[in-house]
């Protein structure tokens, strides 16, 4: 596997090299007789060079709207867009944050991902924040997510901003190693009937059914339906691992342009599934969620936002556990800028969760006690000084947190925005972030009575991070290259701790363990002509954990971080005759923990056919490499599923 | 080690190559190089063309949000042997000759009115007023979070006779009138 690992480093290098090379002279510097304001503006020559979609790219200033806050952050992000997914053929939204190359996916099951960035990555990652339209979704069951029942419609994701490292100071608590935020289009940008259908070998089918329209002059829209039916993975011999599995989900969005400053949103889903597993009965999901949102400026300065949602989650394993959840969650962000230097934005937050378990038949553990209600209180503060205005920017600020579990939390950064030139920025961050202890540290107990094997730890406190980084993004004509590098401290990280030593058991949950991680984000995106696009990108990652003086736990953080060392990937997509496109997606991952689950190298391609605007045919093949492979798990896990090759069509028609 | 050296090299080699240039650009600026795109994306019927030397004219009706931008960008650009033109109308009376017409969002506040008097001219008809290519229009100008989307109304194209090239849909939300 050292081959691969070779091969992925060389390839990954000459092509970052390659593209600096072919970086073009500076367009501006050409001669431009008008149209070049004091501003740094792009220049009326430099403009016409761009195609119609790096036109619609590009980001534009206007008087009245203030650039988006997450776009001028100092942090290592990366943006997927719709039409990035759709030329992917990503069957789920856990497949498409496979094109975020600063994030660790690895599928584990049919169902089941795991999905990380900058290291800890497990069946349970638990430093990440996920929101969808500003819903977090991460279950305070252990800080994870379900995957399974985040099945946004893909056809309705306006774009995934996906941000590796620290963001808690802006978005709070469990935002240690990134943010993933999933934004839902606009229901203006859905009008009229869109049907999809498909199926194929692994999505054995899926059909949507969406409609928008408008109520009144000012109010736009969208109900949709849909529902899909996958297969089952493989055992390692190749027969059926019987986790095949449905679910239904349907939903709605409104927007209303109450006027030309304030926007209301108000939306709402419901799911039901089941999935199947090779013994006991089939685990049964079910839940939904309604998010009211409204902005207004008030003027042009200052911005007023707030949203409240509620949702509700459901989830039955029989024999294992069960769970009712329901999440109350209201929040309201100021922005406003003071002076000519500083834009200041402040929110507010509260957040009030509601979790009922049940023990399973099998009485192999329990969440104790079974019943809890808790509070979050948030607010938080971050000016952006301008220190040379549009050259030199600095963001301070901090997030302040209360929760029931370890009272106070402060989790304050500060991050440097320089912009060398108009076309490349050098940003560098320090930030503190922590993760809160979640059920799964304090209240697990194995098995469901006493005397326990393994114990919740009752003085279980916050997993506390330092980080530093570093990065640069340069955008230059047809080419953008971007690389982070960044040094993260951990003190507290979770460990299992022998009560008698050296008795192996009874274990109790503790904060016995340190670490480091470090490591390259290289993301490069280069437009070679108007019909052929590339996408590459290399991480390199090292995470070292280490125990404590006092500590028992000897495993090195072999359960806490599961990751490999690199990751390449590489997208072309190519605009061919006669209304046709062919994508392909090759990816390759270094082996995990020392060949726990050994390196491979996948690819995807897709063939999309647009014979009219209103009719877009595709037929994807998906991990076409291997018949099948291991993303996650050990050789000898009994819960080792691996992932088949996959072919499927699809059809969607708009009218 | 070998890795922090390759990266320390890139950022070297990025350093040294720091051009003026921006990335972002005014929206007025992007709007106006889409107005001069537009022309090698439609097809105008014989008719709207006496002889191949006939200059392609791009017009604006109301306030001109351009500036002097759009003159520049149009500036020695040909269509073929169709030499660029920009005129700049006040009223819809005004227009005479025109292949490309902007509607400045406050003269198009009623778009319907000015499209009527346009109808079935074969005029491309762009604005970024709101609901424009529902309310009849061809292509409208949507800004979202701080990018400019199209929205295309391929209907009203066709009445006039204009065709619109699929690559230009492609990357367009394509929209139908709501009718009223």
């Amino acid at each position: 596997m050292a081959e691969l690992r070779t091969v992925a480093a060389a390839t990954s290098l000459v092509f970052t090299l390659g593209l600096v090379c072919f970086v073009q002279p500076g367009l501006a510097q050409q001669p431009d007789s008008a149209g070049q304001g004091p501003d740094s503006s792009l220049s009326a020559q430099a403009l016409k060079k761009l195609s119609i979609e790096q036109l619609m790219n590009l980001q534009v200033t206007s008087v009245s709207k203030r650039p988006e806050p997450l776009s001028r952050t100092a942090s290592a992000i990366q943006v997927i867009t719709r039409e990035d997914i759709r030329r992917s053929g990503a069957a789920s939204l856990a497949e498409a944050l496979r094109l975020a190359t600063n994030l660790q996916v690895a599928q584990l099951d049919s169902r089941q991902w795991a999905i990380s960035a900058r290291g800890f990555n497990g069946t349970a990652a638990n430093k990440l924040l996920v929101l969808i339209d500003g819903r977090t979704v991460y279950t305070p069951l252990f800080s994870g997510v379900f995957w399974d029942v985040q099945e946004v419609p893909l056809a309705d994701i306006d774009r995934i901003e996906v941000i590796s490292g620290p963001g808690a100071t802006l978005w709070g608590a469990n935002a240690v190693n990134g943010v993933i935020n999933v934004i839902t289009k606009d229901a203006k940008d859905t009008q009229g009937l869109l049907l999809t259908g498909g199926g194929g070998t692994d999505q054995h089918g899926v059909g949507t059914v969406r409609y928008g329209t408008a109520l009144g002059s000012s109010v736009r829209a969208r109900i949709y339906g849909r529902g899909f039916d996958r297969d089952a993975t493989a055992l390692p011999g190749g027969q059926d691992a019987a986790d095949d599995w449905h679910l239904g989900q349907g939903g709605f969005r409104m927007d209303w342009e109450a006027s030309s400053a304030s926007h209301v949103t108000l939306q709402g889903d419901l799911y039901d599934g089941r999935i199947a597993q090779d013994s006991g009965g089939d685990i049964a999901v079910s839940g939904g969620n309604v998010v009211a949102k409204w902005s207004r400026m008030l003027s042009d300065k200052s911005s007023l936002a707030a949203h409240l949602y509620y949702d509700r989650t459901h989830r039955d394993i029989p024999g294992l556990f069960g769970e009712d959840l329901d999440t109350y969650d209201v929040e309201l962000q100021h922005a406003t800028r003071l002076g000519a230097r500083h834009d200041v934005v402040w929110g507010l937050g509260y957040r009030l969760i509601n979790d009922r378990t049940s023990i399973g038949s099998d009485s192999s553990l329990a969440f104790l006690p079974l019943h809890i209600a808790r509070q979050w209180f948030t607010g938080f503060v971050q000016d952006e000084i301008a220190l040379a205005p549009n050259r030199l920017h600095l963001a301070l600020g901090t997030k302040i947190e209360h929760n029931d579990y370890t009272g106070f939390e402060i989790q304050p950064s500060g991050r440097l925005n320089w912009k060398l030139s108009p076309s490349a920025t050098l940003w560098t961050a320090v930030s503190r972030a922590v993760r809160t202890p979640s059920r799964v540290d304090r209240e697990l107990f194995a098995p469901a009575k006493p005397p326990y094997f393994l114990a919740g730890g009752s003085d279980f406190h916050s997993e506390e991070e330092l980080a530093y980084e570093l990065g640069y993004r340069q955008q230059e004509g047809s080419i953008a290259l971007s690389v982070a590098t960044f040094y993260s401290r951990y003190h507290g990280l979770r460990s299992l701790e022998q009560v008698n030593p050296p008795t192996p058991v009874p274990l109790v949950i503790g904060n016995g363990q340190d670490g480091e991680s470090y490591g390259a984000e290289l993301t490069a995106d280069y437009r070679v002509t108007d019909r052929w696009r590339l996408r590459a990108g290399y991480t390199e990652l090292r995470v070292h954990v280490w125990p404590n003086p006092g500590s028992t736990d000897a495993s090195r953080g072999a359960t806490e971080s599961q990751i490999p060392d690199r990751q390449f990937l590489l997208l072309s997509s190519v605009d061919l005759p006669a209304h046709l496109g062919l994508a392909a997606w090759f990816r390759a991952i270094d082996d995990i923990n020392d060949q726990l689950v050994p390196a491979y190298a996948e690819l995807n391609a897709t063939l999309t056919w647009q014979p009219t605007p209103h009719l877009d045919l595709s037929l994807v093949g998906q991990n076409l490499l291997h018949g099948q492979h291991r993303e996650f798990g050990a050789a000898t896990s009994p819960t080792r599923r691996d992932i088949q090759r996959g072919v499927y069509g699809a059809i969607a028609w708009h009218f | 080690m070998a890795f922090l050296r390759i990266t320390a090299a890139l950022l070297l080699v990025c350093a040294a190559r720091l051009g003026a240039q921006a990335a972002k650009a005014s929206e007025a600026q992007v709007k106006a190089v889409f107005l001069f795109n537009f022309a090698q994306f439609v097809d105008w019927p014989p008719e709207a063309v006496p002889d191949s030397q006939t200059p392609l004219v791009i017009g604006i009706l109301g306030g001109d949000p351009f500036g002097d931008f759009l003159d520049a960008t149009v500036r020695g650009e040909r269509r073929g042997a169709r030499p660029f033109v920009v005129q700049r109308y006040q009223r819809v009376e005004d227009i005479t000759r025109c292949d490309i017409l902007f509607i400045n969002r406050s003269a198009g506040a009623q778009p319907e009115e000015i499209l009527a008097r346009l109808k079935n001219r074969p005029i491309l008809t762009v604005s970024d007023a709101d609901r424009f290519a529902e309310r009849g229009g061809m292509i409208r100008f949507v800004t979202d979070r701080s990018r400019i989307r199209l929205q295309i109304n391929p209907e009203a194209a066709e009445a006039a006779h204009l065709t619109i090239s699929s690559k230009l849909l492609r990357v367009a939300e394509v929209v139908t009138p709501t009718g009223h």
